[in-house]
């Protein structure tokens, strides 16, 4: 969740490793010259403090015979910062001033930390002197290490501090003006009118911006030319719903202008009343065209295609009937394909009435249901007069009419074939039946027909 | 009159035709664009009712080609196109009107009328020739006032010959005008006619040149 957050802004993404990395350098640095400084400074002072002893030991050994303890004078302010104990074999001979009667340390030759009397910390150096008859124990306030230390260290911590900041005001700016063109990318956007598809200029852009905004344009195109396909469609679907609107209204009036003459108006009515159900026919096929353009993605499940087909055609059986028409189903076992069963009965019903509708009275129809080499097929053949290669290649165009026909077709049957296929990610050819001699479809499920 | 109807679609084309039929005119119906070329080139009609989306020619292309050809027969355009650039074109390209389907048949009478009376120079829908006056949107003539019944082909042979008042119309030219495909004419049937109008009318109101045919009388002539 919280990366998430992050994601949303890329000033954070850019700004936030910035300075966590800044951060650790400059820790690192103060850490390492820390310890650096107080290696030095250890080994210096150890060697002041070894350099004292050595001192005190020579001057120790010179004069042995002394009775009674010698404070030194304590000679600078800072005295008291250092301490240091002579015995002699055993006796305390010469102290600091600050120095008690104990030993400072009982801790053998060479350096050691102690607690002193007075609480506080102080690093001591112990050696032995003469004939070993000579303890020199020198200390010094542990301290004054730690002042030194945080005195260096301030050098290098004070200008750091100011610098941080600054540098985390000047990252920020500098990624702010970075994003600068994508503000302006994102206002222009802001500002555009839904109907303003043109492509945006891309010239001045910085590199990483320049895919993402040939990505955008890329969409404008697509959204253009769907929106140019919608509009055309809305001007077609006006067109071909005023022909028999037209028609209903001349055959109306026709019938009302027919007086007495009974035939005229008995025709004229039979023909206001085709035309209402062509009217009707070709809203119907609008709107499922209207529906099939809005489903993103149909439910898709498994059905029997078998079973589906024998239900269209016994639906339709009756028209072809009518038209002295045999249709003919071959479909022998349960056949489970892919798809919305009701959108591919609509695909069905359009492909068996098409060939209804243009073939003549008395053809043959043949809807059969094979599986060629792991395939499903559907296939639609007719023994009408078929279609030549320039028309087979229209076919599928919203309102395309086969010329010359007399059929009251709405030329939206193949769009809606189209788009159904197109949908469940079927494949649909159109060919010259090699048995009926008419047109022949063939729909083809893929083998893995997973749409 | 006579109209050619160019309209391909089936139910459309045949409720235009019986409106047309009832509204007095003689139709005849082609459908598609190559057919309704040739049939108006023809210059028997007094006008067409022309579909745009029509087979074969488009309505459009039919149009200009008879323009560029000289021939003026009015066209009426009746299309489902209703964008205005369509119209614009339409018009510009020679069509004498445009109009939008659908479209009420009494209207489409009135304006196929209008086209007919224009195209003949009358300012005027009820003509007039000294006491006679014909009245084509009520398919009636009187005379000094009192109608006058005819039977259909009487009133369209005087409504012909009095649009074209001034010209003399020759027998054949006459039949071409008047009989709509399918009308089986007799070869005396104009003369027939004639003598039926002169008999109900005035004698003097067709008047006939010898060799070559008839000929009614411009209005100021012989008012």
């Amino acid at each position: 969740m919280k990366s998430v957050r992050r994601l949303k802004s890329l000033q954070t993404r850019l700004l936030v490793p910035l300075l966590v990395l800044l951060t650790a350098v400059w820790l690192g640095t103060v850490l390492l010259t820390w310890l650096d400084v107080r290696h030095e400074l250890d080994e210096l002072l150890d060697g002041h403090l070894a350099q004292a002893a050595a001192l005190l030991v020579m001057q120790q050994s010179g004069e042995t015979d002394h009775d009674g303890v010698e404070d030194a004078p304590s000679l600078h302010k800072y005295a008291p910062k250092v301490i240091f104990q002579v015995f002699h074999e055993g006796r305390l001979v010469l102290r600091s001033a600050n120095a008690g009667t104990s030993p400072i340390s009982s801790h053998g030759p060479g350096f050691s930390t102690e607690r002193l009397g007075d609480g506080q910390l102080w690093r001591v150096f112990s050696t032995l002197g003469g004939e070993d008859d000579v303890l020199v124990l020198v200390g010094e306030h542990s301290e004054s290490r730690d002042a030194i230390l945080l005195a260096v260290l301030q050098g290098v911590l004070v200008p750091l501090a100011f610098a941080l900041p600054l540098l985390a005001l000047v990252g920020w700016w500098s990624v702010r003006q970075g994003l600068l063109p994508l503000r302006q990318l994102s206002q222009l956007l802001g500002q555009r009118r839904p109907q303003a598809l043109e492509p945006l200029q891309i010239d001045n852009l910085p590199t990483e911006m320049k895919p993402m905004v040939q990505s955008l344009n890329a969409l404008f195109d697509r959204i253009a030319q769907m929106v140019d396909s919608e509009r055309r469609f809305t001007a077609d679907a006006a067109h071909e719903l005023r022909t028999p609107i037209a028609g209903i209204r001349a055959q109306a009036q026709v019938a009302m202008g027919a007086m007495d003459d009974v035939a005229q108006r008995e025709h004229a009515l039979q023909a206001t009343l085709a035309g209402c159900d062509r009217a009707t026919r070709l809203v119907e096929q609008l709107l499922t065209l209207a529906r099939l353009e809005a489903a993103a993605a149909p439910t898709a499940a498994t059905f029997d295609l078998s079973a589906t087909a024998r239900r269209v055609a016994a639906d339709l059986g009756s028209t072809a009937l009518e038209r002295h028409q045999t249709l003919e189903l071959v479909a022998n076992a349960p056949c489970a394909v892919a798809g919305d069963e009701m959108l591919i009965g609509v695909m069905v019903r359009n492909l068996i009435d098409n060939a209804i509708r243009y073939s003549p009275d008395g053809a043959r129809i043949l809807l059969s249901i094979t599986n060629e080499s792991g395939q499903t097929v559907l296939r639609v053949q007719d023994s009408g007069a078929g279609m030549s290669e320039p028309e087979m290649a229209r076919l599928g165009e919203r309102f395309f009419r086969v010329l010359g026909s007399q059929q009251p077709g709405s030329g939206l049957g193949w769009s809606i074939v189209r788009r159904i296929a197109d949908v469940f990610g079927v494949h649909v050819q159109v060919s010259r039946s090699k048995t009926l001699g008419g047109l022949s479809v063939a729909v083809r499920w893929p083998v893995d027909a997973r749409p | 009159m006579r109209i050619l109807l160019a309209e391909d679609d089936a139910m459309l084309g045949d409720g235009l035709r019986a409106g047309l039929r009832q509204l007095g005119f003689q139709v005849d119906w082609v459908r598609d664009g190559g057919a309704a070329e040739r049939e108006i080139a023809s210059g028997d009609y007094a006008a067409a009712v022309l579909d745009l989306g029509l087979p074969v020619k488009d309505g459009i292309d039919v149009l200009q080609s008879l323009r560029q050809r000289k021939i003026d027969t009015p066209v009426l355009v009746l299309t489902a196109r209703d964008a205005v650039p369509d119209r614009i074109r339409g018009l510009d390209l020679g069509a004498d009107d445009y109009v939008i389907k659908p479209v009420d048949l009494h209207e489409l009478g009135a304006r196929l009328r209008s086209l007919v009376r224009r195209s003949h120079g009358q300012l005027q829908d009820v003509l007039r020739c000294g006491a006679v006056s014909l009245d084509p949107s009520a398919r009636q003539v009187t005379r000094h006032g009192e109608v006058v019944p005819l039977s259909t082909r009487e009133f369209d042979l005087l409504y012909v010959l009095m649009l074209s008042a001034g010209r003399v119309m020759s027998r054949e030219q006459l039949e071409q005008k008047l009989y709509s495909w399918g009308y089986e004419v007799d070869s005396n049937a104009i003369e027939v006619h004639i003598h039926h109008l002169r008999r109900k009318l005035q004698p003097e109101l067709i008047q006939t040149v010898r060799g070559i045919g008839y000929t009614v009388a411009r209005p100021q002539d012989s008012a």
